[in-house]
């Protein structure tokens, strides 16, 4: 287990921690560095979609390009900057909590925002607690009712007592989300501690941001203009890049990596991922909701296809759980379901279902939702299942689509930590519990877990958590798919960081460019 | 009557034959294409994708390796019927609507021009987004929507030519003589203007083929697990830069029905020449 | 004298004509407001929802449809909209937080540009093209140009404009793949930008332009007169200009002012592919984030080019030809 955790199961993260924190100032990461990283450079990077609704407020933040133009501009009390998903501490230079349930934080010294005026406790109340506003329409309200009360202790120390225990707060508050703003403002202009200072925001077109002079970081950031745009089709995306228009892509689709590769001044990086798309089948509609349906279903996919076809083996085969084989606490004792016709066709016809016509509602709205659809009503054919595939589009999918009809799509975006996504996405209560699945033992294994002190303990609690949602859940999940960028060679210093694209968000604290 | 159309093929010019016998083979794979498709037209059959044309796969699979040519004989059906369908829907309604302005004149004119006016100001696959989004995707309303976004051209070209045939003197005679205004309409003007609207007909047709691939990139179209042309050279793009013939084949399909189509138009306008 | 009454006439011809064309935009403009409204109305989702996407609690929908004022019942909502717009207030954004005006002011010089370059290119080509092909009915030229126009009228939009992109930006290196316009930019890098996607909206547009003025040149080729003219030993390229054009005019601006509209709203396709901040892939913005006062603008403004430039054609198409000012 990485020290981290080892950290958090003392619970005690401060005399340990002083030596991170250096680790921090002085450039933490551990990123390899094959050669000498330079200052200067101006990039520009696409993402695949912007509107007027990209914002400068972290807390509303909904795609790609909103995080990436959030961590240049602001810092967490937390940071994530390697595979490990280890929260570091960053405007915290310690933090420590003897019960998991009252935390403490005390903040870097002498930390300025962009003007000039310095981050105290007050900056750090008032950025958590706006979660908690209706109003401020935060993504992440659901997970701030856990905060009970946050107040400041003195300048520099902020206390945070949560309604439960909840081990993992150091990395839910390491998330884009959380990023510290500057008190009082009704809405964040973009004046944040960030590494980039905002040159220009023109929502839906661009976002220019300009290297910080005054960074807290020493050394920090390397590159000295960063530009953030959005090509929404994949196909000008990949010829952006190849005629040096952006030097940085993401969502680049499997299919065109060889076309990247071939060039030799460009190179894809692959990013294995814990985002999924999956089939839901809800439990509280019939036919779906039969329990033989679910199983055949799950016999029925043929997953290293989905992988060879739709990913072009850009993703990992999944096991209808949504831990995946590279993640802390994956069990791998769950017996991997394979393709198996003749039992999937059993169940059907014990479900009594045989010849039934049932529409499935697939989106692109759910990355590879679509052809998914068209490889299960293929399949379906072969077991005497009859599904008619009905596309509809991807916009107001989430809103009138999902989990509104007895089958449909998801998409699950990568969660730093193993709670999170089950809390969010599979307890009995959540609001997102796709299929609508009761779980009793699942629910107190989940609560229990989220308290445990014990590491190994914790791990077989979530071990088992992954054996039940495998066995009865009504969600099918084929493959977690791998993030692929692109980016021209003499961008240096990128890592896949499991989170999301260009390393978990964050490239441009570390990218350098060697032009 | 089938003496007329020889005679009239007879005098086609070269252009206008070579866009009848394209135009005739399109519809003929409408028709039977599917019945001949070797392969179902969702099934994986090819473990490699974007492959070459061979003996199994006389076209090559496309981006999942599923067979093109099969693809491409159902997804002709598509493009052609519908086109076909939302083409005569649009002339029926736009020539309906243009014979009762000119008829009536005064407020129903003035009424019925600002309402084409209306549906020709909103950008017609913006329209179609929203369409889509509210009603779903379904075949009836991708039909209705290409029928809806050509009702206003066929409407301005069909009114201007009866409200010159409404002010000629057959009809004032016929007016004189008491005739009600839908008979006016029926027996003395439409039969001097189909000619013209056939030709329109045709542009429209052809118009609506573009349509449909255009919406086909903003991820509206037919039913997966089928296609309509443009759809499959939409869903193919990525295999653009080898060349795959999952993309080259529905583009060459494409253009050969929308220039067949024009070549015949062209032919068959009178007073056409070369 | 005479030039002056005739002159007199013809401004006599025409305002009124301007007049009438105003007052019936005026019901036009409201139509499609009444469309839009009633339409959007039904897609599924507000701008609550939307705003707020997957991750929506429903307290926050609650709070934030009371924010924006999607509480109230919709014909409030259409009246207060209508009551601003009259008063040329488009209102505030709901998803941007910006007044409308902003947001489109910032966007619409974009259009505008690309509209204007594209269409000057594509009318100087379909007049060279048509008249070129007329003037050689018959002949080698005529189908050769018929070839290229059909071809042109036979392809996809996007996929026009992804071979563009393949062959002049990433083969060859000529040109930008995106469109990067920014107000800072110098003339060149700017005429750069718009490149390719003025070459594609031109091979859109400008095949039925061409048709369209072939047809009509033809048609007065044909006609006795021209013979007139030639047996007197007027130049031909005299009867061209001055006798053949001002009579064929009327259809051709016509289809024109109707192609070019479509450069407007019609663009979306361009627009996503060159990742073009203009108006439509806004109006699109709007739709998705169900923005309610953006997209009225946007529908505003589209439909407000269509009818000036049809009274623009219908305008030419008097002055140049001397029979219609009577």
């Amino acid at each position: 287990m990485p020290i981290g955790r080892d950290l958090s199961r003392r619970g005690l993260i401060g005399t340990g921690l002083a030596g991170v924190g250096l680790l921090a100032l002085g450039g933490c990461g551990g990123g390899e560095k094959p050669a000498r990283p330079q200052r200067g450079g101006s990039i520009r990077v696409a993402t695949q979609a912007a509107s007027t609704a990209d914002t400068l407020d972290p807390a509303k933040g909904a795609m790609a390009t909103d995080y990436t133009r959030h961590f240049m501009l602001y810092n967490g009390l937390t940071c994530i900057e390697d595979e490990s998903l280890v929260p570091r501490p960053s405007l915290a230079r310690a933090f420590e909590s003897a019960d998991r349930i009252t935390w403490h934080f005390d903040l870097q010294r002498g930390v300025r925002f962009h003007d000039g005026a310095e981050l105290t406790a007050r900056d750090v109340v008032f950025s958590l607690l706006r979660h908690k506003d209706p109003a401020v329409g935060s993504k992440m309200a659901a997970i701030a009712r856990q905060f009970a009360e946050v107040r400041a202790d003195g300048r520099y120390g902020v206390i945070l007592r949560l309604t439960g225990a909840n081990a993992d707060l150091p990395t839910i508050l390491a998330q884009s989300h959380f990023l510290i703003v500057r008190a009082g403002q009704p809405a964040p202009d973009g004046t944040g501690t960030g590494a980039f200072t905002l040159a220009e925001f023109q929502p839906g077109v661009r976002t220019v941001a300009l290297r910080n002079p005054d960074y807290w970081i020493p050394g920090r950031p390397r590159l000295e203009r960063v530009e953030l745009i959005a090509i929404p089709d994949e196909v000008g995306r990949v010829n952006a890049l190849l005629s040096g228009d952006v030097q940085l892509c993401n969502a680049i689709n499997p299919r065109s990596t060889r076309r990247v590769e071939a060039d030799p001044g460009y190179a894809v990086m692959a990013t294995p991922s814990s985002l999924f798309t999956d089939l839901i089948m809800r439990q509280d509609q019939l036919p779906s909701g039969n329990p033989d349906f679910v199983q055949a279903i799950k016999l029925m996919i043929d997953r290293p296809l989905v992988k060879r076809a739709l990913f072009r083996n850009y993703a990992t085969i999944a096991n209808d759980q949504p831990i995946a084989p590279f993640q802390p606490y994956f069990n791998p004792d769950v017996p991997q379901t394979v393709l198996d016709l003749d039992k999937a066709r059993w169940h059907v016809r014990r479900a009594g279902l045989t010849g039934v016509r049932m529409p499935i509602f697939a989106a692109t709205a759910a990355v590879g939702a679509v052809d998914l659809a068209s490889i299960l009503q293929e399949y379906g054919s072969k077991v005497g299942l009859d599904f008619a595939v009905n596309r509809v589009p991807a916009d107001g999918y989430w809103s009138t689509h999902w989990m509104r009809h007895p089958l449909t799509f998801g998409n699950c975006n990568p969660r730093p930590t193993a709670d999170l996504i089950f809390s969010l996405f599979f307890q009995s209560s959540a609001e997102w519990n796709e299929s609508g699945w009761r779980n009793e033992r699942f629910d107190r294994l989940l609560v229990e877990a989220r308290g445990e002190a014990d590491e190994a303990r914790r791990g077989e609690l979530y071990g088992e958590m992954q054996r039940i949602v495998h066995d009865k859940c009504g969600v099918a999940i084929p493959v977690f798919i791998s993030l692929v960028d692109g980016h021209d060679r003499r961008l240096k210093g990128l890592r896949p960081i499991p989170l999301g694209a260009f390393m978990g968000y964050r490239f441009a604290e570390y990218a350098w460019w060697d032009g | 009557m089938s003496g007329k159309i020889a005679q009239t093929l007879r005098t086609l010019p070269i252009s206008g034959r070579i866009g009848l016998g394209l135009v005739l083979f399109w519809l003929a794979v409408a028709l039977a294409g599917p019945s001949l498709a070797p392969y179902p037209v969702g099934a994986f059959v090819d473990r490699d994708v974007f492959s070459g044309a061979s003996a199994r796969f006389w076209l090559g699979s496309d981006y999942l390796g599923r067979d093109v040519l099969s693809r491409l004989l159902w997804g002709s059906r598509y493009t052609v019927l519908l086109a076909l369908g939302a083409a005569l829907l649009a002339v029926a309604t736009g020539t309906s609507l243009a014979l009762v302005a000119a008829v009536r004149g005064g407020w129903t004119d003035e009424i019925i021009s600002r309402t084409m006016d209306t549906l020709i100001s909103i950008p017609s696959k913006i329209f179609a987004l929203v369409l889509v989004a509210a009603f779903g995707s379904s075949l009836s309303l991708l039909l209705l929507i290409a029928a809806f976004t050509y009702v206003p051209g066929n409407f301005r070209i069909a009114r201007a030519l009866a409200m010159n045939l409404v002010a000629l003197d057959f009809v004032q005679v016929a007016r004189a003589r008491g005739e009600r205004a839908f008979h006016i309409a029926l027996r003395e003007v439409l039969p001097n203007m189909i000619h013209p609207l056939l030709a329109d007909m045709g542009l429209r047709f052809v118009f609506v083929v573009l349509l449909l691939s255009g919406l086909s990139f903003l991820g509206l179209g037919v039913q997966p697990p089928h296609a309509d042309l443009g759809s499959l050279v939409r869903e193919n793009i990525s295999g653009i830069t080898e060349g795959a013939l999952a993309i080259i084949a529905p583009a060459l399909a494409i253009a050969t029905l929308t220039v067949g189509a024009n070549l015949l138009i062209d032919a068959l306008k009178p007073g056409a020449k070369g | 004298m005479a030039g002056a009454a005739s002159h007199r006439s013809t401004l006599g011809n025409i305002a009124p004509l301007i007049a009438r064309r105003a007052l019936s935009s005026l019901l036009t403009l409201f139509l499609v407001s009444v469309v839009i409204f009633t339409v959007s109305g039904l897609l599924p989702g507000d701008a609550a929802q939307e705003a707020l996407g997957q991750s929506a609690t429903r307290e926050q929908v609650i709070a934030l449809r009371h924010e924006m004022g999607l509480d109230r019942p919709a014909p409030v909502r259409y009246m207060d909209w209508l009551g601003s717009i009259a008063r040329g207030d488009p209102g505030m954004s709901y998803v941007a937080n910006m007044p409308v005006s902003r947001i489109i002011s910032d966007r619409l010089p974009n259009t505008l540009t690309l509209a204007g370059i594209t269409a000057v290119v594509s009318v100087i080509l379909a007049l060279a093209i048509g008249v070129g092909s007329a003037v050689n009915r018959g002949g080698k030229l005529d189908s050769m140009l018929n070839v290229v126009t059909l071809s042109l009228v036979a392809m996809p939009e996007f996929l026009i404009a992804t071979l563009g992109v393949m062959i002049f930006s990433v083969k060859l290196l000529w040109l930008p793949s995106i469109a990067l316009v920014t107000p800072d930019a110098s003339w060149s890098e700017t005429l750069r930008s718009y490149a390719l996607p003025v070459f594609s909206l031109t091979c859109v547009v400008v095949a039925q332009m061409a048709r369209m003025t072939r047809a009509a040149v033809a048609d007065q080729l044909d006609r006795p007169y021209v013979e007139m003219a030639r047996l007197k030993g007027v130049p031909f390229s005299r009867i061209v200009l001055f006798h053949v054009m001002p009579n064929a005019v009327g259809p051709v601006v016509n289809a024109m002012a109707l192609s070019l509209s479509y450069l407007m709203g019609g663009a979306i396709i361009v627009e996503t592919i060159f990742n073009f901040p203009g108006l439509a892939s806004l109006m699109v913005n709007a739709v998705t984030s169900r923005d309610m006062p953006l997209l009225q603008s946007c529908a505003m403004i589209f439909c407000a080019t269509y009818l000036a430039l049809m009274l623009v054609a219908d305008v030419i198409a008097i002055l140049a030809n001397p029979r219609l000012r009577a």
